[in-house]
């Protein structure tokens, strides 16, 4: 992705999460890098459908050969499922691509932002709720 | 003072010497209500139901503060700038109390019954009892994370009176208050299934003046309050000296 997309795009979710502030219901962003997004491409392991958040838990192929499982931390079950998500939107043994914003302390994981499932749909974390 | 006169004056003399025994008031009660108190909620302002937090999280901006209170919290916006206070209490389950968590990304759920008024607050699971029965507020309650209230109809609003909240209640992130907060909420219809709560501060040692702002919530008929356990799997933790933890694997 062309840096300045990438800039702008990160900034965007910056204001975007300051502003709605969902995630702050519970805790702070202070551990997550805001400024930086990573794509995990790789295939589910678990889905937590918990509280106070879901974590969906990715196994991804790392450059040495190995494979790693990041800890993705999503928006509550509550939050979600008036949102489209259900605790069937992803299972484990799919193949898909999530962004984060990793870890400041460069642990395996981060905040959600975004994922496509196998089928091509793109979930997000957040957006208006429906009935 | 005829001979009957004397007699009830005698009663109640007794009748106080009775209470005064005892030490204290009797605790209100709630009840035994009638059909027709039943019938009464109908003629109430429908507030019944699930109800969408609109806007975002309460902020101090525009609180009239005194210089003690602007004094407290911006040493908190400055120990959370500096990294020094990572996280809020939140992190450790600890509800915020009221009204943070009434300004949740979480609906609240409003029943009316007779002499009473509850808010199931989905957030932390937490929930208002509100007495409308008449009872005056509690004399030095004890402290309480969402505060000790009663309430009262009026022609087209529930208006609720809330003191004894607990030291830990802010009302807005780091925005602490005193043991003479007094809450007074404005809940009423501005259309069919928009509700308004006008919320009203007062605390001499906060604020100068009254603090009042208004929020918005949506009525959701086909929404159901759900569970929220905060300690089902929480790996976030802020520790005694302000430290934000995530554990990723327990």
């Amino acid at each position: 992705m062309p840096s300045v997309l990438h800039t702008a795009l990160a900034g965007a979710a910056v204001a975007l999460v300051a502003g709605l502030g969902p995630a702050a219901a519970h805790h702070s962003f202070a551990m997550f890098d805001l400024k930086r997004e990573q794509v995990l491409n790789g295939t589910v392991k678990v889905f937590e459908w918990t509280n106070p958040h879901t974590w969906i838990r990715v196994d991804v192929a790392e450059a040495d050969g190995s494979v790693a499982t990041y800890s993705v931390e999503g928006q509550s079950p509550n939050f979600w499922s008036r949102r489209g998500w259900s605790k069937n939107t992803v299972k484990p043994g799919d193949k898909v691509s999530v962004v984060i914003r990793p870890l400041k302390d460069g642990s395996k994981g981060g905040m959600f932002v975004r994922m496509t499932l196998p089928n091509g749909e793109v979930k997000e974390m957040a957006g208006a709720a429906s009935d | 003072m005829n001979s009957v006169a004397r007699v009830l004056v005698l009663l109640a003399a007794a009748a106080v010497c009775g209470s005064a025994v005892a030490g204290e008031a009797a605790a209100p009660q709630l009840g035994p209500f009638k059909r027709e108190d039943w019938a009464k909620l109908a003629t109430l302002p429908d507030l019944n139901g699930v109800w969408e937090t609109l806007g975002g999280p309460i902020t101090a901006k525009g609180a009239p503060l005194t210089p003690f209170a602007a004094d407290r919290l911006a040493k908190y916006q400055s120990a959370r700038d500096k990294d020094e206070i990572q996280d809020i209490a939140s992190a450790n389950c600890l509800p915020p109390g009221v009204p943070i968590n009434m300004a949740m990304p979480y609906p609240n759920e409003i029943l009316i019954t007779p002499g009473k008024v509850t808010i199931v607050m989905e957030a932390f699971t937490q929930v208002r009892h509100i007495y409308t029965d008449g009872r005056p507020l509690p004399v030095d309650p004890d402290p309480a994370f969402n505060g000790n209230s009663i309430g009262r109809w009026e022609k087209d609003a529930l208006v609720v009176e809330t003191i004894g909240f607990s030291p830990e209640t802010e009302l807005a992130y780091g925005l602490g208050h005193s043991d003479k907060l007094h809450l007074t909420e404005r809940y009423r219809l501005a259309s069919p299934d928009k509700l308004e709560v006008t919320f009203t501060f007062t605390d001499p040692q906060y604020f100068t003046t009254p603090w009042t702002f208004t929020r918005s919530y949506q009525r959701r008929r086909s929404w159901m309050t759900k569970e929220y356990v905060c300690f089902q799997n929480n790996r976030h933790e802020l520790t005694d000296d302000g430290k934000a933890i995530v554990t990723l694997q327990k």
